[in-house]
């Protein structure tokens, strides 16, 4: 009873009046299977499966929604497997990361999977922080080009989520030791913390938790974010959850004087945008009927309202809002197909200095 | 503090809250019995049930499925010599030698005791090393992780076997095929041979079961009769208690070993377990049981592996930065429920981490107490025939291999490295040395790389890596002083030059160099900074293969025991009968395929009546269905869409 009267409430709310309750919701009765192309427990199914739930409460219809991993390939074979396999009718939906974007963007040859030949049905952001430890004398960004001790930065791989902290270092010409090989960025914190390295980064959630406290107690000094995209999908806001710090792009405006600009800052754009900004994008094929992705759209608005969602949401993604589909789908977009010269810049970056061929 | 551990210990005065609990432990235990599947099955199984009841409940269940699944994993490892779970590979060696010499009794009841004792150890560490851990893990940077997954290997050094070569070769063999995947040093993809399933590398429960459960089941199969291969069940319950309480101290040694493999996130529990066992068979001066069933080979590893998640919880809850993917998902579900892992939860949730201690105590102590009750029961399945039994359990299998990546892929890899098990097997090779091998190579060569990019030389003047450097060569300088010390006759090693060529083994290791060959030839097609040790390891493996080559050609380092013709024939045709079983299923799906086996099986091998093969086949199609269905496992449809 108290389901179908929040539902009669919603729906009043939203105008629509009893052409709800005549026509049977979408997904009445069915079950929503979201692929997550990686193993359990990483980044992306946690929030996968974070979101889960608040889909089959706030689904109109109230599917149940089944999370499956399906790992493999650096989460192409997920991504194949998808393309492959789901119907146009809203039933399955794939969650990936800028770790499935990337290899389609630069043509992997294993990619068989055609993100333009999908829709956005909702996205999540995470937020990256940049920080160096004391020893270094950096107390603000402005130091960071003369550092009492060379900087030495721990990472994963250069074509991960790395890769946007990377360009910006490269954007902001900082004299960085580039350490990668680490299994997880968990064990990059604890070599940080060892002091084995004295630059990193760490997402929102992460960084509340475990960051903070070592800032409080002198051990690490918080320096910038990856910024937060403004209406027209420009990086130039400040990140909402952590907006005391300056973004990349403030950054750059104090060492340079200038609003940057030209490839280095649009690849710096486009691979930040993908990592962060739309971090875990919910995506199904093209063609799937227009009452399924309505049901999807106006899910979000309903779980970003929900007091129990914000709640736990500080907790696991540090509090950023779900975004609705059709509100991002033109800035992921955009951000997804950078012009030549940005994916020559980024691709020449990868080899050069990286050793990576696509 | 210990205010804190009554008062959390008094959530499970609560009935509702113990009964969630033991839920938790009887899904763990069924997920440690089917074969290949461990903690991470166990977790993601019950993750969506446990979020809607509240967050103590919900790590109450968690735990307890984690804390058991290492105890009931050994029931399958034992009894039908497929790794319950891949950090139970050590009691297929082991146990299940005990389980063909009509011991299976006392195996389990052995490995069932020292499980629970690991656990409670675990927990007892788990509580101890709280306030210490965050120093000590904050302690050991990259080069002293380098020097640890060293001792590993040198832990693996042991267990090569009479015969050193073929020991050798093994463990390259398995470090190649761990190889397999992305380098962490360069961007490239190693021996993926275009194939995306091969891009992450062979995922372990697929290499573990491969190598030791199809190999194991084919020959049991083939050879026909029952497991135990003499005669009464053994009255060795009890004995097992005993040889718990004799070895006592090996329970704590492996429940150390196990606790600090968990502790440091590099290692993982598998290499942990290994470490354990390596360790027993270093440290002991009689060495000849090893291998054909010595109980002191499952104590100490089946204390390594309960001890291990509980030391994993260390880093998981101190740090946030879990160990093992299922340490992971544990993480995922506390973050849900608002309460962060890291160093404020010692202050603002200690309650929590107390209920987490009491859920793996209370769960080691239960559980063990179900297994030991189930036992006898499932131990008298060691004298039914075992081909009724055959295709029951190899359907199990590729179910428990398909979870892995659900991916053909996962199925052609169980089959083809249960075909190399079998031949290693047959041919008298250690296949331990192989698993150690697989497992290690990934943290050694990762932690090498950043240890060499971080310090340069300069991590060889670490204290630290000087600790770990003399615990590395104190063995080999022990065995040197022993030996100055008893002059012993220079024949006592028998000769076994006896002139004989056997079939399984030229083929074995014509097939090995080739593999080393083809292996060093992709190798140097790679960039730098991904070829170096894949071409370390396939030259060193070319070397001692065509020495081994020359040896098996001349009849010397013949196997002691061949397999005669009618049991290699009958072998070879059931792995022709699995590969059959992957084309098939690629083909019509899961379910027609397993069926069809399974009447296959019945009839020619059980040579059962067809009335009854039918009814039996039947059955077990309706379990499998409904097993995947409540287990929300996944199964290949096949092409065809049957």
């Amino acid at each position: 009873m108290r389901v179908l009267a929040a539902i009669l409430t919603v729906a009043a709310a939203l105008g629509l009046g009893g052409s709800v309750l005549a026509q049977p919701a979408y997904y009445a009765g069915k079950t929503i299977e979201v692929v997550v192309p990686f193993a359990p427990g990483g980044a992306a199914d946690v929030g996968a499966r974070f979101v889960a739930p608040f889909l089959e409460k706030h689904v109109a219809g109230n599917p149940r929604v089944s999370v499956r991993n399906v790992p493999g390939g650096g989460s192409m074979l997920g991504a194949s497997f998808f393309a492959a396999n789901a119907k146009p009718d809203g039933l399955m939906v794939l969650c990936t990361t800028s770790s499935t974007v990337f290899p389609w963007m630069f043509g992997h040859p294993s990619a068989r999977y055609d993100l333009s030949k999908m829709r956005v049905a909702m996205t999540l952001a995470f937020g990256p922080v940049v920080y160096v430890s004391p020893r270094t004398g950096v107390r603000r960004p402005a130091d960071l080009l003369r550092p009492a001790e060379p900087l030495v930065y721990g990472g994963i791989a250069a074509t991960g989520s790395d890769l946007p902290v990377l360009i910006a270092f490269e954007l902001l010409r900082l004299p960085v030791k580039v350490v990668l090989g680490f299994e997880g960025r968990g064990p990059v914190r604890l070599a940080f913390e060892r002091g084995e390295t004295n630059l990193d980064f760490q997402f929102t959630p992460v960084y509340l938790t475990q960051v903070v406290p070592l800032v409080r107690d002198g051990k690490a000094v918080p320096l910038f974010t990856g910024g937060a995209p403004n209406a027209r999908g420009e990086l130039v806001l400040r990140d909402p959850v952590v907006p005391d710090l300056p973004s990349v792009f403030e950054v750059y405006r104090e060492l340079y004087g200038s609003r940057p600009a030209g490839p280095r800052w649009r690849a710096y754009e486009a691979a930040a945008a993908l990592t962060f900004s739309y971090g875990l994008t919910w995506w199904v094929p093209e063609g799937t009927p227009e009452a399924a992705l309505r049901a999807l759209y106006e899910s979000v608005d309903r779980i970003v309202a929900d007091r129990e969602f914000q709640e736990r949401a500080k907790s696991v993604t540090g509090g950023y809002p779900l975004r609705r589909g059709d509100q991002v789908e033109a800035a992921v977009r955009k951000a997804m197909q950078p012009t030549l010269d940005v994916k020559k810049w980024i691709a020449d970056l990868l080899r050069d200095k990286y050793n990576v061929r696509f | 503090m210990a205010e804190a551990a009554l008062q959390a210990l008094q959530v499970f005065a609560n009935a509702d809250r113990l009964g969630l609990l033991l839920a938790g432990i009887v899904g763990g235990i069924v997920v440690g019995i089917l074969p290949g599947m461990g903690g991470i099955v166990a977790v993601s199984l019950l993750l969506p049930y446990v979020f809607r009841l509240d967050a103590v409940a919900a790590v109450a269940v968690l735990t307890g499925a984690l804390a058991v699944v290492h105890t009931s994993d050994t029931i399958t490892s034992v009894l039908i010599g497929a790794p319950g779970s891949a950090a139970s590979a050590t009691s297929v060696i082991e146990g299940h030698p005990l389980a063909r010499q009509g011991q299976a009794a006392r195996a389990l009841s052995a490995a069932f005791l020292s499980s629970m004792i690991g656990g409670l150890l675990g927990a007892l560490g788990l509580t101890l090393s709280i306030p210490i851990a965050r120093p000590l893990v904050l302690a050991l940077g990259a080069p002293e992780l380098f020097m640890l997954t060293l001792l590993g290997v040198s832990f693996a050094g042991s267990l090569l076997g009479k015969d050193v070569r073929k020991g050798l070769l093994s463990g390259l063999m398995g470090t190649l095929l761990g190889l397999v995947g992305p380098s962490p040093a360069a961007a490239q993809v190693r021996f993926d041979f275009g194939s995306l399933y091969l891009m992450d590398g062979i995922p372990l429960p697929v290499v573990a079961l491969g190598i030791f459960g199809v190999a194991e089941v084919v020959d049991l199969l083939a050879r026909g009769g029952s497991i135990a291969q003499v005669e009464g069940l053994g009255r060795g319950w009890l004995e097992g208690v005993r040889d718990v309480l004799r070895h006592r101290w090996l329970v704590v040694r492996g429940a150390l070993i196990g606790m600090w493999a968990g502790i440091l996130p590099a290692l993982g529990a598998t290499a942990g377990t290994w470490m354990a066992y390596g360790h027993v068979v270093a440290t002991s001066r009689d060495r000849e049981r090893f291998g054909k069933g010595d109980i002191r080979g499952i104590i100490a590893p089946e204390s390594a592996n309960n001890a291990v998640a509980a030391g994993d919880l260390i880093p998981t809850l101190l740090f946030m930065v879990p160990g093992s993917a299922s340490a992971a998902i544990l993480v995922g579900a506390l973050l849900r429920y608002g309460i962060l892992p890291g160093p404020r939860i010692l202050t603002d949730h200690l309650d929590l981490v107390y209920v987490i201690i009491w859920s793996y105590a209370l769960a080691s102590v239960i559980g063990a107490g179900i297994c030991f009750a189930a036992s006898p029961a499932l131990a008298r399945l060691t004298r039914v025939p075992f081909a009724k039994l055959g295709a029951p359990v190899l359907v199990a299998m590729a179910l428990g291999a398909y979870q892995a990546s659900q991916e053909m892929g996962d199925l052609v890899s169980l089959v083809a490295l249960g075909a190399l098990g079998w031949f290693m097997s047959a041919a008298g090779w250690p296949r331990a040395p192989f698993l150690i091998g697989f497992v290690l190579v990934g943290p050694m060569e990762r932690y090498f790389v950043i240890t060499k990019n971080l310090y340069g030389w300069t991590w060889l003047a670490r204290p630290g890596v000087w600790v770990l450097a003399a615990a590395l060569i104190a063995p080999f300088v022990w065995a040197s002083i022993q030996r100055l010390r008893r002059t012993r006759p220079a024949s006592e090693v028998p000769s076994r030059q006896s002139g004989r060529r056997v079939a399984v083994d030229v083929f074995l290791t014509a097939w090995v160099t080739a593999v080393f060959v083809v292996g060093a030839v992709l190798a140097a097609q790679l960039v730098p900074g991904a070829r170096e040790l894949p071409l370390l390891v396939a030259g060193a493996g070319i070397l001692l293969s065509v020495a081994q080559l020359f040896a098996v050609f001349r009849g010397h380092d013949a196997p002691e025991e061949v397999p005669e013709p009618a049991r290699v024939r009958a072998s070879l045709l059931l792995l022709a009968a699995l590969a059959g079983f992957v084309v098939l299923t690629e083909w019509v799906g899961f379910l027609l395929t397993a069926a069809m086996f399974t009447l296959w099986v019945c009839l020619r091998l059980a040579r059962m009546h067809p009335g009854f093969a039918v009814a039996y086949t039947a059955v077990l199609a309706v379990l499998v269905g409904r097993l995947a269905s409540l287990l929300s496992l996944h199964l290949p449809a096949g092409r065809l869409g049957l």
